[in-house]
């Protein structure tokens, strides 16, 4: 289970709205390499994995990952609080208000809806891992656009935190690759 | 910055210090130095979050201050104005 905690797991405090920067933000948060399918990838996966490192690691770097949705939940809603109806029809975000208003809603940032079809859980652990690997690449790459369209550093500082995450979950997961694959060279494994 | 926020930003600190070791941890549980500075981050995290939390309110639901009303649903939330930065007005 979890206990939830009061607080970002890094500070955010955006001070000035730009309704196109929550749109191009909003991708990680339901968008194909974002932070919910992050998260419940690892925490599908986890269920599969064969040694107790690799159990730990999917459920922590899962459980991260909600952190970073919270994140980035947190920077669409102060990006896009309060900003009125026509000056987001003046910086084309009005079809995302037509739909959903300035809530946050998991989709990317052309509006398609979160679906689980963006991740994959085998009971495979090296198609799993792999698979992870990748993601986070992904994920790091989307961040690094993201920081090139941004000019507030209020919006630029917690992007760059969150780039670094998926530098650091690559290493752990290559890490858990190896020890998945020590474990099934070692011994008869089917 | 005031009290609560640097308080609260240190917690973020030790915090963030604490959950990067736990990774590492997790692929590599013999290593002793990475052991010992988890030990250090969390006896200063702990001390932060007592200090904190018998200041400005609780951080979790399981923090109960000696009140008649339930302070956990003190604005503001981490995701109000400045509330990825302060939570808890009192």
């Amino acid at each position: 289970m979890w206990l939830y905690e009061k607080k970002t797991q890094y500070p955010i405090n955006i001070k000035k709205p730009d309704p196109r920067m929550a749109m191009n933000i909003l991708t990680q948060y339901g968008g194909p390499n974002g932070e919910l399918a992050a998260s419940l990838r690892y925490l599908s996966q986890r269920f599969s994995m064969p040694t107790k490192e690799t159990k730990a690691i999917l459920n922590d770097i899962g459980t991260e990952e909600l952190a970073h949705l919270e994140m980035i939940g947190t920077m669409v809603h102060q990006l896009m609080d309060k900003v009125p109806p026509k000056e987001l029809e003046r910086l084309h975000v009005d079809t995302l208000y037509a739909v959903h208003g300035r809530a946050v809603y998991p989709s990317d940032s052309n509006g398609v809806p979160f679906t689980a079809a963006y991740i994959e859980s085998m009971e495979d652990p090296i198609a799993n891992l792999n698979e992870n690997l990748a993601a986070e690449q992904k994920a790091r790459a989307t961040y690094e656009y993201l920081i090139r369209m941004a000019d507030d550093p209020d919006v630029i500082d917690p992007l760059r935190f969150l780039r670094e995450r998926e530098v650091v979950h690559y290493q752990r997961f290559g890490e858990a690759l190896r020890i998945v694959q020590e474990v099934m060279g070692s011994k008869k494994f089917y | 910055m005031d009290e609560q926020t640097t308080l609260l930003e240190q917690i973020m600190a030790y915090d963030f210090a604490l959950y990067d070791l736990q990774l590492f941890l997790d692929t590599h549980p013999s290593d002793a130095n990475a052991l010992r500075d988890y030990k250090i981050a969390l006896d200063q995290a702990e001390n932060l979050r007592r200090q904190y939390q018998s200041k400005f309110g609780p951080l979790t639901p399981r923090y109960l201050p000696n009140t008649t009303c339930w302070q956990w649903i003190n604005d503001p939330w981490p995701w109000d104005p400045k509330g990825g930065m302060s939570n808890v007005a009192l």
